[in-house]
């Protein structure tokens, strides 16, 4: 009889009581390592499904994509697929239930079987008296004429943690690792706490500001119920210059942006140039260098005065990013030319309003259009900004920490030996968990070299 | 030093000498009496780590950057700590079935970045800002260690797969210690020692690495009690779950090297982008393969059939992601 029979079976008592209930039935049910088995490679294959279907696209992308004739694989349809919620498999109900359910399980496992276990092995007195004990061991031996002191530095040089009693000896090494499983699974419980917490009180937002600009968080793109708090309201950043670096090949090195963070006062209490890998954190709140943007263009014709005009990203239908803005020539607006930009690096293209090309133009330079000048004095940039504020960080940095802490842990092999001399001979005998071939030529050279030691048992090996 | 040419040489003399090396593999197994061979087969194997440690210690000094940022200089890295881990299982069995397996893989990985690649995707690359940190080294290396590791114990348990097809077999190692006790046939086996007026040197012998207690003559004088030894099969297994082992701490610490780059970079430490998600799929698999081995319903041939699939997970991990052509994971791809 499987564990999900008994607790199908005796889920109508449930009502009359619930403690038994939780103890007999539920916890059992949740330790038990065939449902942890089937919950991580469930997590896997619902893992798969949004990596092979897109995720977070518009409801005509699913209409195009998976139409109802023919469906794909017979069944999956556009409607099955949003019913689902393959469009976005990561936050469905179904999907968080499962991560909670391992969540449970895993909290289950770590107090039903991995604390009881460890209370065994961390105990010292696991003395054998009777030589019968020593055979079912499969590296075992019995050696004539050897006594434990014959063997006890053979341990010791091995590193091994020795305890005596009468004709009676243990030792062991590597306890470490039967701890390290439970440091994994605390580690795992820790992250998803952290994971939850920052869900609940995290915010993301995203801003597009222009050199020179000053502002305040406000596009906020996701939040949390308990997301208030975190989000800045005494205090603003200002963007005082935006630029990108080129390689000698015109693609882009890096960019940066200079940025002061300002109290409510404007009162600058913190400054810092950023760039990709290269945040500023003012209070909790990280901002992060995402991506750029060309906001304006500073012209001036013949004798004018310096204009700023916005310019637009153009739609390339994908195929690289242009900016553009229209300016006039004439004051009736009746005559004008159109700026194309793709870079910060200063060349722009100029088109008249028959969609010819007129010339190109650097920043910096003049050129004739239209009978008037154009000079052209600097492309405004605009930096593209991720904010975020996530207190549930240091919880997961803590889980990282016990994670790989556990995991290394893990690796090792605890190994035990046991020993008794009685009637003129000395049984030994010893286990290993994990590292088994190791452990056998370990305790065949001590059987070996405890065999070599002069009779009588007198002098030591070194 | 024309560093350039350098590396065309190479790379072709790794391809060549692990070819060489996985047919002395090969034929060592075939006729395991024949001398040599197990010496000249780690030899090969040794030479070949050099010369793919030297190509990528060129290209680090012509780039001036860790040389992982494209399919070519990631493939020799892997093939690297594939031939790497090769050592760490060969010195951990003492056994030369592990070449028989690591070998090829290695030269076939070898062959499709020196010979399939075209070549401009064999130069290298300058990198893109997002990449230029230093937890590029530490998350790239470790991941790609950790695929080399599971890779070498995937395979090994797919050798153990075909050594005993057909046959029940009880697991060797596991968190719980399994496969430390005596077969029930072996019960209270008494072998033939002569105790008492043995000479240390016949001892030796019998206890040695390479000499088998079953066969010792003449007939007992004494029973006594006295090791039972690991078959093929056992060590296989278990050499397979301990390289399983040595590469689940590596996947785990680059995993987490990722997402604390992700979040210091990019205030995010997990956004389920594919090749993240292929990670956490393949760090699953293979924590369903440590806790299947210590499940009553799932010993025997199970937790290797896990692994042999966890072989398959790891490589769209590493390359299937790429046909996606999304995000910062992509290497690019030739078609």
């Amino acid at each position: 009889m499987t564990a999900k029979d008994t607790f199908l079976s005796k889920f109508s008592t449930l009502s009359a009581a619930p403690r038994t209930f939780f103890k007999r039935e539920l916890v059992p049910f949740l330790a038990d390592l065939r449902l942890a088995i089937a919950l991580l490679l469930l997590i896997a294959l619902f893992s798969i499904s949004g990596t092979v279907l897109e995720q977070g696209q518009p409801i005509s992308f699913y209409q195009a994509n998976y139409p109802e004739q023919p469906a794909l694989f017979g069944f999956l349809t556009w409607k099955v697929l949003l019913t689902l919620g393959l469009d976005h498999v990561y936050r469905t109900w179904w999907f968080l239930g499962l991560l909670i359910l391992f969540g449970s399980s895993l909290t289950a496992c770590t107090f039903k079987r991995q604390i009881p276990s460890l209370r065994w092995f961390s105990r010292t007195w696991n003395f054998y008296t009777q030589p019968r004990q020593f055979e079912k061991f499969a590296l075992s031996a019995a050696l004539d004429q050897r006594s434990l002191d014959d063997l006890a530095p053979l341990l010791a040089s091995r590193r091994y943690r020795i305890f005596r009693q009468g004709d009676s000896l243990y030792a062991h090494k590597g306890l470490i690792g039967r701890i390290g499983p439970i440091v994994v699974h605390v580690g795992i419980l820790v992250i998803l706490l952290g994971g939850i917490l920052g869900a609940l009180s995290g915010f993301i937002a995203q801003e597009m500001i222009p050199s020179g600009n000053t502002f305040q968080v406000q596009n906020i793109t996701d939040a949390g119920p308990w997301a208030m708090p975190q989000i800045p309201k005494d205090w603003s950043v200002k963007v005082n210059r935006f630029w990108i670096d080129y390689t000698p090949e015109g693609s882009i090195d890096q960019f940066y942006s200079d940025m002061s963070v300002l109290d409510s006062t404007g009162e600058e209490v913190k400054r810092k140039t950023i760039h990709v890998n290269e945040p500023l954190t003012y209070k909790g709140v990280t901002l992060y260098q995402a991506s750029w943007s060309i906001a304006a263009v500073r012209v001036r014709l013949n004798n004018s005065p310096i204009f700023q005009l916005p310019m637009a990203q153009l739609d390339t239908g994908g195929k690289g990013q242009l900016w553009g803005t229209w300016i006039p020539t004439k004051p009736d607006l009746s005559e004008g030319v159109s700026l194309i930009a793709k870079d910060l690096q200063g060349t722009l293209i100029i088109y008249g309003n028959d969609g010819k090309l007129i010339s190109t133009a650097r920043s910096g330079m003049g050129t004739e259009v239209n009978g008037v000048t154009l000079k052209i004095l600097e492309l405004v940039g605009s930096t593209g900004l991720q904010i975020k504020a996530d207190p549930g960080i240091p919880l997961v940095y803590a889980g990282f920490a016990l994670l790989m802490a556990g995991v290394m842990m893990s690796y090792i092999s605890h190994s035990q030996i046991w020993a008794l001399q009685t009637g003129g001979e000395c049984y030994v005998g010893g286990t290993t968990n994990r590292a088994q071939v190791t452990f056998e030529r370990e305790v065949i050279g001590i059987l070996d070299q405890l065999e070599q030691t002069d009779e009588p048992a007198l002098s030591l090996v070194s | 030093m024309d560093l350039v040419k350098l590396q065309g040489v190479l790379d072709n003399a790794s391809f060549a000498v692990l070819f060489i090396t996985m047919l002395v593999y090969w034929v060592g197994a075939a006729f395991p009496n024949l001398p040599y061979l197990e010496i000249v087969g780690t030899t090969g194997m040794a030479i070949a780590n050099l010369c793919m440690a030297a190509l990528l210690g060129a290209r680090w000094l012509e780039a001036g950057y860790f040389p992982l940022s494209n399919l070519y200089e990631s493939l020799f890295f892997l093939t690297w700590g594939i031939t790497t881990m090769h050592f760490v299982a060969e010195r951990m069995s003492r056994n030369r079935l592990v070449g028989v397996v690591t070998a090829p893989i290695s030269m076939g990985i070898a062959a499709f970045a020196t010979l399939t690649l075209p070549t401009e995707m064999q130069a290298s690359a300058p990198l893109v800002p997002a990449l230029k940190s230093n937890w590029l080294m530490m998350h790239v290396s470790v991941m790609m260690l950790s695929y080399a590791t599971l890779m070498v114990g995937a395979l090994l348990s797919i050798a153990f797969l075909v050594v005993t097809r057909g046959q029940a077999v009880e697991l060797k190692g596991s968190s719980v210690g399994t496969g430390s006790y005596r077969d029930r046939k072996y019960q209270l086996r008494k072998a033939g020692e002569p105790i008492g007026e043995i000479l240390g040197s016949e001892m030796t012998a019998a206890f040695s690495n390479n000499g088998s207690v079953a066969v010792m003559s003449p007939p007992a004088i004494a029973v006594t009690l006295s090791p039972q030894r690991l078959s093929l099969a056992d060590t296989l297994d278990n050499i397979s779950y301990r390289m399983i082992g040595l590469g689940f701490p590596l996947i785990t610490i680059g995993i987490i090297a990722g997402a604390v780059w992700a979040n210091e970079a990019w205030g995010s430490y997990w956004s389920w982008d594919p090749k993240e998600t292929w990670a956490l799929i393949t760090w699953l698999v293979f924590a369903a393969y440590l806790h299947a081995r210590i499940t009553k319903g799932w010993q025997g041939r199970r937790p290797a059939l896990l692994a042999a699939a966890g072989f398959l997970v790891v490589w769209v991990c590493y390359l299937g992601v790429n046909l996606l052509g999304k995000g910062l994971h992509s290497y690019g791809w030739f078609f």
